[in-house]
């Protein structure tokens, strides 16, 4: 949060420190063997990188200066101004240039003699060009040396400087000396003032800070300000007429009224009305300190009138304040009125920056922060809070029996300290008895994890392995009682008999018929070729049964109605009779059916010159014209052996006897 | 009253190594003394059972874990000795399960109190199923400010909530009605938007990390109804200070 830090400036050398920082630097980093037999060029380049080296250094050097020094049009105002009055801007920026121009002298010099360097025809010569080269580098260091060693000075007393931020919520204290500002500032923060019953006891600003409705006030306590021209006026008083016109701060205007501070209220109403002007969009507070000594109702007439005079004059900024919170009285001996005099400041400047946030575009993206959504019933369950018993009558006691039980902590600090102590996890199990507590629980017996056969519900399904035990045994013994019941009787076991026998006698033939086949294959039933499968086989059969056939064999008749010729060949005769000439005549009458089908199917193909609806002639005339038309077209085609566009043909594109020119040297042979 | 916190060496994500009910309250066993531990126990010591664990050997067991005062559901990464260890620690009415769900940072996906949870949308029904049965409580999948995990922009009490500072007003309201509990948007440890691993709330206290502002410590305090406190706080006696923080 600290926006503004000077302590971090680097420090300044003064000139000798810096030209021995620089020279060793050059000494150390570069090569130092050189001899007067090498090259010319390896000596020009030995001496060069030593010029070049050392200007590099110093030009880091300066500009980390230049740099870090805070630039006073870039910064708060308030912080530029303050420079200014402590240090003087012109003297500042002067030191500043100058480090500045140095930078820049030794940057041509290095260019100068790195140029003549390169035209340097021995080792005495060079290294006489390189000792110029420093020497002068270190002259004009040596030149600034005044403004190295302000520099430092300023870095050292900006380093002491409050951090202040410009832009939190300030309280500001100011008035005239010794009417008690540092006391507030010691009784309100934190901060320790030095106080003195004297004049000018607080030089510079000091800063505290305070906590109003949940927020972070700074408050600044600054030097006393006597009433004369703004020229005549001291640095002292200079830092706090900086504070009061730069900073967006509640003002505390202190007012001694018992005269003890060496002032009559009279010089300071007068200083009030000379710095007013400074109030300006500030929330300003007029506070009658010292309370304790001279009452209020103790004031003379003519004092009380000046008081007034600066009440009505605060009250054009107070921006709808009552008259309660412009003029206060206070007593920072007593502390009586201390807090209501803070209350009243904070609150006078929280309602400024919340109106002026108010009208900001800004609030609009942080509406959801300003509200609570409360639920409505959606159902008829309460939703009661669970506070065990024992908080709500520790609560009751409003904790009045504190008492002191062993935490952890001392625990730990009495066995040795974090690392070396270490807690039983066991000693707070909630078990039913509590010997368990230090039970060893083995993790793997006989190879198996023990957790995979723990079973929290182990009890419940005991009990219904039990019950279900119970339903099963009375199941027993009913199903006993039903065997009895499934006993074959005499006609019964006649007819299984009579099943079985038959079951056999099928499975024989089967058997038989297979046996006889010699690997031909099964023929399906529905090639009954020896008629074995007809009607009043069925009905025999069924009638053997003990069933009524006659509904059977109606539906089947029903069902070969369509082939009544059938029918009547087989009615004259028997089943089971079957010889060569009802053969033959069948074969005969296949084939003739197929003869008679490849007729009607030629038959049904139209004459050619005839015309099908469809194919989109008007009469045959017409379509025997088509027909000419497309025979001619493809006449050419079949006299070719039918090759048509289709047919792929890879001719000789780049023939070679075409494409060459005249012969050269050589045969003529070309394979 | 809330109390502020840390975690070892000024980590104040108090909320990941801690997990804090109206019936038990669980405290990571990987800290490195007992400072941690002492937080916790100077305020609950007596009144339910503080718990020293691991998840898996993990100490961010506030984010693994779920639970309210009818059950505990556990990440499947616990080792069986752990959860033993929990039962054992815990008491009978408390159901501790292990739970098979592919998002097994449950303190990330679930916020729940004793009556309501929140869930992730993409949780398995079958954990849906699992939720509803041990911790007793009606499960509704939402999102929070677009953020899919809600137990972390999100901390539930039977008094009230807190969820992410970027919910607006619409989505507040919603919420407030599945939850039945008030809610507001707000931050922990100086702006963070990530409600539930800086604080850990239950119906009576509050802990919360050490970075927390005066203005967020009282609108937990106001919210979880730690003190007395009006309904429409943000809109009567903090609305200045609110105002001033944040725009």
């Amino acid at each position: 949060m600290v926006q503004y830090n000077f302590k971090r400036i680097t420090v300044v050398p003064n000139g000798k420190e810096f030209v021995d920082i620089i020279l060793s630097r050059t000494q150390r980093q570069t090569p130092t063997v050189v001899h007067k037999g090498y090259k010319i060029n390896r000596l020009r380049q030995f001496y060069m990188r030593k010029v070049k080296y050392t200007q590099t250094n110093f030009h880091a050097k300066l500009s980390a200066i230049i740099d870090e020094f805070p630039r006073l049009e870039q910064i708060h105002p308030f912080y530029g101004d303050l420079l200014h009055v402590l240090y003087n801007k012109d003297h500042y920026k002067l030191a500043l240039g100058q480090v500045n121009t140095a930078r820049n002298l030794i940057s041509k010099i290095s260019k100068d003699y790195v140029k003549l360097l390169k035209y340097g025809d021995s080792l005495y010569r060079c290294k006489c060009l390189k000792v110029a080269a420093l020497g002068r580098m270190c002259t004009v260091l040596k030149r600034i040396t005044p403004s190295l060693a302000y520099l430092e000075q300023i870095r050292q007393h900006m380093a002491r400087l409050p951090s202040i931020d410009p832009n939190t919520r300030t309280v500001l204290i100011c008035g005239y000396p010794n009417v008690g500002k540092s006391s507030f500032m010691n009784k309100v923060t934190r901060a320790d003032v030095d106080v003195q019953p004297y004049a000018f006891t607080t030089k510079s600003l000091f800063v505290g800070h305070t906590d109003y409705k949940y927020l972070r006030y700074q408050v600044i306590d600054t030097p006393g300000i006597l009433d004369r021209p703004f020229e005549d006026r001291n640095i002292i008083e200079m830092c706090s007429i900086t504070a009061l016109a730069h900073l967006r701060a509640a003002v505390l205007f202190f007012l001694d009224i018992s005269g003890s501070c060496g002032y009559t209220i009279a010089q300071q109403a007068a200083l009030f009305h000379s710095i007013k002007s400074l109030f300006m969009n500030k929330p300003l507070v007029i506070v009658c300190n010292k309370t304790d000594l001279m009452p209020m109702e103790n004031i003379s007439e003519e004092d009380r009138k000046l008081i007034e005079e600066m009440k009505s004059e605060a009250m054009k900024t107070a921006m709808g304040a009552s008259e309660e919170q412009v003029l206060l009285k206070m007593s920072t001996l007593t502390d009586e009125g201390v807090m209501s005099v803070k209350n009243a400041a904070c609150e006078r400047l929280l309602d400024q920056r919340v109106e002026a946030k108010m009208k900001s575009k800004k609030i609009n993206d942080h509406l959801n922060r300003f509200h609570v959504a409360i639920p409505k019933p959606r159902d008829s369950i309460e939703r009661l809070p669970c506070i065990p018993q024992v908080v709500l009558e520790a609560k009751a006691k409003e904790a009045a029996a504190m008492e002191k039980r062993k935490t952890e902590k001392d625990l730990e600090e009495e066995n040795g300290g974090a690392g070396v102590y270490s807690a039983s996890l066991k000693k707070n199990y909630i078990l039913q008895h509590d010997e368990w507590k230090e039970d060893i629980m083995p993790e793997i017996l006989d190879g198996h994890n023990v957790a995979d056969f723990i079973d929290p519900d182990i009890l419940q399904r005991l009990a219904e392995l039990e019950r279900e035990e119970g339903i099963r045994e009375a199941g027993v013994e009913e199903a006993d009682m039903e065997m009895d019941i499934e006993k074959l009787s005499d006609e019964q076991l006649k007819q299984l008999s009579e099943i079985r026998k038959k079951k056999a006698i099928l499975i024989k033939n089967h058997r038989l018929k297979k046996t006889v086949a010699q690997n031909r294959s099964t023929v399906p039933r529905k090639f009954d070729k020896d008629k074995k499968y007809t009607t009043k086989r069925m009905g025999r059969e069924l009638s053997a049964m003990g069933l009524d056939p006659s509904s059977a064999m109606d539906r089947a008749r029903s069902k070969s109605r369509g082939r009544k010729r059938d029918r009547s060949e087989d009615a004259g005769n028997d089943a089971m009779d079957v010889d060569d000439e009802q053969q033959s005549n069948k074969k005969q009458r296949v084939r003739s059916k197929s003869r008679a089908m490849s007729i009607s199917r030629s038959q049904s193909r139209p004459p050619a010159h005839e015309v099908v609806p469809g194919e989109g002639f008007k009469d045959s005339t017409q379509k025997l014209s088509a027909i000419k038309i497309s025979n001619k077209s493809h006449k050419k085609r079949d006299k070719n052996a039918r090759r048509g566009e289709a047919d792929r043909v890879i001719p000789t594109l780049r023939p070679k006897h075409l494409f060459s020119g005249k012969r050269g040297k050589g045969k003529t042979d070309r394979r | 009253m809330a109390t502020r916190l840390q975690y070892d060496n000024n980590n104040c994500e108090i909320g990941v190594f801690s997990k804090l009910t109206n019936a038990y309250c669980l405290v990571s066993a990987t800290s490195a003394s007992a400072n941690f531990f002492t937080g916790y126990e100077s305020k609950l010591k007596g009144v339910i059972p503080i718990v020293t664990t691991s998840i898996g050997g993990s100490g961010t067991i506030g984010s693994l874990c779920v639970g309210n005062k009818n059950g505990l559901l556990l990440s499947h990464t616990i080792t069986d000795q752990e959860l033993q260890h929990l039962r054992d620690s815990l008491p009978d009415e408390v159901v501790v399960q292990r739970i098979e769900e592919p998002i097994c940072a449950l303190g990330n996906a679930i916020a729940c109190n004793d009556y309501v949870a929140l869930v992730h949308p993409k949780l398995e029904k079958d954990t849906e199923e699992i939720i509803s049965d041990v911790l007793g409580v009606e499960v509704y999948r939402q999102t929070i400010a677009n953020n899919e995990l809600v137990g972390s922009y999100c901390s539930l009490s039977n008094n009230g909530g807190m969820v992410h500072s970027n919910t607006n007003v619409e989505e507040m309201v919603e919420l407030a009605n599945l939850v039945q509990v008030p809610l507001v948007a707000g931050t922990v440890n100086r702006g963070s938007q990530v409600i539930s691993a800086g604080l850990t709330v239950n119906d009576w206290t509050a802990f919360c990390g050490s970075d927390t502002t005066a203005v967020e410590l009282s609108v937990v305090n106001n919210i979880f109804k730690l003190v007395q406190s009006q309904p429409d706080f943000v809109g009567s006696e903090m609305r200045k200070s609110l105002i001033d923080t944040y725009v």
